[in-house]
């Protein structure tokens, strides 16, 4: 068995040195089955993608300046970060010809106005997922303290989202670093912690589908999917046993973005595969798949009726205006909500 | 003697480079400062540890402590006849032992997910109560102090069995049939004469499972539903989330130190683990 | 006591292997959701063409293989060493090891690693998780070793050393027969902790290096895939037909 796996190794090992290469390092499930290998076989590169869960977790590796990777995909309150670190390689627009692709709103975004660092991927925002059997409809962030609902709510296992929707209740901003408003958002996420089931983030669509939920802090990706799992089709309708809401007071907002790293020696491979990633046929065949909203504003055309008008992943742009970016942290903000955090979970 | 330090220096050198070296440099991060990004940039500072006295952090060292320990005990107390009947099982001894380990050879991750499946609301088990009308309404199984014992003791047991059936395997039969022949009932030949000859399997079995299970994290994230923070979520969510190395590094070595100290406390002249 | 012991010991081995099963049976259902929708294949036909997963899974294969000679080997040396002599170095590392929480471990590792090759041009890769994974199973294969050898009888070598045996003579021939069954299973504990590592693992491996927890933890973080368990009761039941075999050819 040593030897056979040994062989194994060796040939795998030997069929991956085959032609040019590019090492991708993305979020899980954030393409479709045929992206990568379509965009190998187009452009005779060998890629090796590897996931990540967590930014953290993709900075402890880039952050030595010799990881290996090529390309990476930061959320967008990371970017300034990683460009202030060093870690990013300036993009060249004019390997970029497929820009224009982009939606509007993230031809300019807040965090990058001139894309020069990075390339808006794949955007979303953060609400409430329920059943429809609860009888009431939660629509603000202030329900999910309501009794009704003790022992059947989960929020996510994510400080920043807690602690935006405690300060969203008391109408503070999402990214305050202040101690006084953020120290009253605690209090607020220790008062709902005897409701709270679990903390949970994307296994929470299961439990959704089987019931065992009845409402929940969810990101609309998740919230998509546990949608269209819990559906059932019913005179040609789809009707699901789930809902999303976005949150009155207002609700935070995420961008995943495609960017090069600076350590990186394949900078014109790099540059071929995000400019592949804002064809939009392909964005929209991720877009399918994984059931988030592409900043590509063109591949909208391509996607199926239920997909472009669904409510969760598009909604109107008047909904989208109650929405708040997420923005970097200062190192004593981070330390204060950390141990807030702390304390809440003890 | 030559032959001695001929047989220990590959193991040496190894220690020397995969937990010394790693060591000096969680030391010296301790005493740093975080960096603006995450990373580590001067002053030297001491502040990462007068951080830590603060009652907060006692409950949590305290909280994980109990639940290290219980799920130690229950290991101990499951573990130790199972490792007795392999030991005595004769000529199939290892093929009872490799079944011991044979479940965790799949991911510890899709166990855990496995038992999250059984014990939900809308599981098997309270499915299966609740049709034999046993209860009524669902127990709530999960996400509690229970489950994460339940999810330790299940990750841990072969860590007891493995070291306790070594020591029982080697127990000479004639020791027990001699006071047997003395007039010893089983139970009382079971705690006067086997479990003394036993404690080195014991002593190894208890510290393989105590002290990983101070250091746990992924079993209280997930059978725990993320509601209690213990020693290992803090230490992991330094390194991770919060970005705050230096304050992670100080809260292991504060960890690190109490563990010793604890396995200073029960170790036993001559009967040393390591 | 014998026939309770037998009773309470299959209900141990129901206990341990339970999920396991259920694992397996939704391993063929045709549907992704926890209910039961019919029997279907699908879901290891998605394994055998995921090529990710396969190349992950050799990769585990070939790391926990690689750690756990290295580990039985220089454990056992090592065990035998410290029961001759103690070393307050050696076995103050060994406690060390265990007391680390994997987190610590795995990050001082990386930071380690990442300091080392500033000045050798090496990068994150096999090699790095294979050292890695010898590092932190060496202490499980010397406790379980040396708690075998605490019962050994020293006098037994010394008789050898008189017959005329050499130092080694006498480990090679009086020791190690002893030991044999302690060796065993030290190296399925260091083959049990190296396969299923996901922390350390993660942390110092390179951009060749991902295993199957790394990518089944991925997986799993969105929650139920009957893929995995697809993974889980192949892995079992392959491991489970070699244990099969290895005790049938033990009795011929």
């Amino acid at each position: 068995m040593n030897r056979r796996a040994f062989l194994i190794g060796a040939a795998t090992a030997a069929a991956c040195n085959r032609g040019p290469r590019l090492n991708v390092f993305n979020w899980s499930d954030y393409v479709a089955p045929d992206t990568i290998p379509n965009f190998e076989r187009e452009f005779g590169l060998r890629v090796r993608y590897g996931t990540y869960e967590s930014v953290p977790e993709m900075l402890a590796k880039v952050m030595s300046g010799n990881s290996g990777w090529d390309v990476v995909f930061p959320s967008a309150e990371y970017i300034q970060p990683m460009r202030d670190m060093g870690l990013l390689a300036r993009l060249r627009h004019d390997w970029l010809p497929n820009l224009g692709a982009l939606d509007s709103q993230f031809q300019k975004p807040p965090w990058d106005p001139n894309l020069e660092w990075s390339v808006p991927y794949m955007h979303g925002a953060t609400g409430i997922v329920y059943q429809k059997s609860l009888g009431w409809t939660p629509r603000a962030w202030s329900d999910l303290w309501d009794s009704r609902l003790a022992g059947k709510l989960t929020m996510l296992d994510d400080p920043p989202e807690v602690l935006a929707a405690c300060l969203e209740t008391l109408g503070d901003s999402i990214n305050s670093s202040d101690p006084g408003q953020l120290k009253a958002a605690q209090q607020r996420a220790i008062a709902q912690k005897p409701l709270v089931r679990a903390y949970l983030n994307a296994e929470v669509r299961d439990q959704l589908v089987s019931g065992d939920v009845g409402a929940a802090q969810a990101w609309a990706v998740t919230a998509a999917q546990a949608i269209a799992a819990a559906s059932e089709r019913s005179d040609g309708v789809s009707v699901s046993k789930l809902a999303f809401a976005f949150p009155s007071e207002g609700f935070p907002r995420y961008a995943d973005n495609v960017a090069i790293l600076r350590e990186s020696s394949r900078m014109e491979a790099a540059h071929h595969f995000i400019n592949y990633l804002l064809r939009p046929r392909v964005a929209a065949a991720i877009v399918e798949t994984t059931r988030t909203a592409a900043c590509n504003g063109a591949a909208q055309e391509f996607l199926p009726e239920a997909l472009r008008s669904d409510p969760v992943l598009y909604p109107p742009a008047e909904t989208l205006a109650r929405g708040e970016w997420f923005a970097p942290q200062s190192a004593a903000g981070q330390r204060l909500r950390d141990r807030l955090w702390t304390e809440i979970k003890t | 003697m030559k032959l001695r330090t001929t047989f220990i220096a590959p193991a040496a050198i190894l220690m020397a480079i995969t937990v010394l070296a790693p060591l000096a440099i969680i030391v010296v991060y301790s005493l740093l400062t975080r960096g603006a990004y995450g990373g580590v940039e001067l002053p030297w500072t001491i502040e990462n540890f007068t951080r830590i006295w603060d009652p907060v952090y006692g409950i949590i060292f305290l909280r994980s402590f109990w639940i290290a320990a219980v799920a130690t005990a229950l290991c101990l107390a499951l573990g130790f006849p199972l490792a007795m009947f392999i030991a005595r099982s004769g000529p199939r001894k290892n093929l009872y032992l490799s079944l011991v380990i044979l479940p965790f050879w799949t991911s510890f991750l899709i166990r855990t997910y496995a038992w999250m499946f059984l014990l939900r609301d809308t599981g098997i088990v309270n499915t299966a109560l609740q049709a034999l009308r046993i209860i009524r309404e669902p127990l709530p199984l999960l996400y509690n102090d229970g489950a994460v014992i339940l999810g330790l003791v299940y990750g841990f047991l072969p860590f007891m069995v493995l070291p306790l059936y070594a020591t029982l395997e080697r127990l000479d039969p004639s020791l027990l049939e001699a006071a047997a022949d003395l007039g010893s009932r089983p139970w009382q030949v079971l705690v006067r004469v086997t479990l003394p000859l036993c404690t080195p399997g014991i002593r190894a079995g208890a510290i393989l499972v105590f002290v990983p299970c101070l250091g746990t994290y992924l079993t209280s994230d997930l059978l725990g539903g993320s509601k209690t923070v213990l020693i290992g979520n803090l230490v992991q969510n330094q390194f991770t989330a919060s970005r705050d190395w230096p304050f992670g590094a100080a809260l292991s070595l504060v960890l690190m130190a109490v563990a010793m100290v604890l396995l200073f406390a029960v170790r036993n002249r001559g009967e040393e683990l390591l | 006591m014998r026939r309770g012991l037998a009773v309470y010991a299959a209900g141990a081995y129901a206990f341990l292997h339970v999920p396991l099963l259920i694992l397996a049976v939704f391993s063929f259902n045709s549907s992704r959701f926890a209910v039961w929708q019919g029997f279907s294949l699908q879901w290891y036909r998605a394994v055998a063409a995921d090529s990710n997963l396969i190349e992950a899974s050799v990769n585990s294969l070939e790391i926990a293989i690689a750690a756990t000679l290295a580990a039985t080997v220089l454990g056992t040396l090592a065990a035998y060493g410290l029961w001759k002599r103690g070393s307050a170095w050696l076995s103050g590392s060994m406690y060390l090891s265990l007391v680390t929480p994997e987190i610590v471990t795995g990050a001082s590792l990386l930071a380690l690693f990442q300091w080392i090759f500033r000045f050798a041009h090496l990068r994150l890769g096999m090699h790095t998780v294979i050292l890695a994974h010898v590092g932190f199973s060496l202490a499980y294969v010397v406790v379980v070793v040396l708690a075998r050898l605490r019962s050994f009888d020293r006098t037994l070598e010394e008789a050898a050393l008189d017959l005329g045996a050499t130092e080694f003579g006498a480990f090679h021939r009086v020791t190690l027969p002893y030991l044999a069954p302690a060796i065993a299973a030290a190296a399925m504990l260091a083959f049990t902790v190296s396969i299923d590592d996901y922390v350390i693992t993660s942390l110092v491996a390179g951009v060749d290096s991902q295993t199957l927890p790394m990518v089944i933890y991925a997986m799993a973080r969105r929650g139920v895939n009957p893929a995995l368990n697809a993974v889980s009761t192949l892995v079992v039941f392959g491991l489970g037909m070699l244990i099969m075999l290895s005790e049938r050819l033990r009795r011929t």
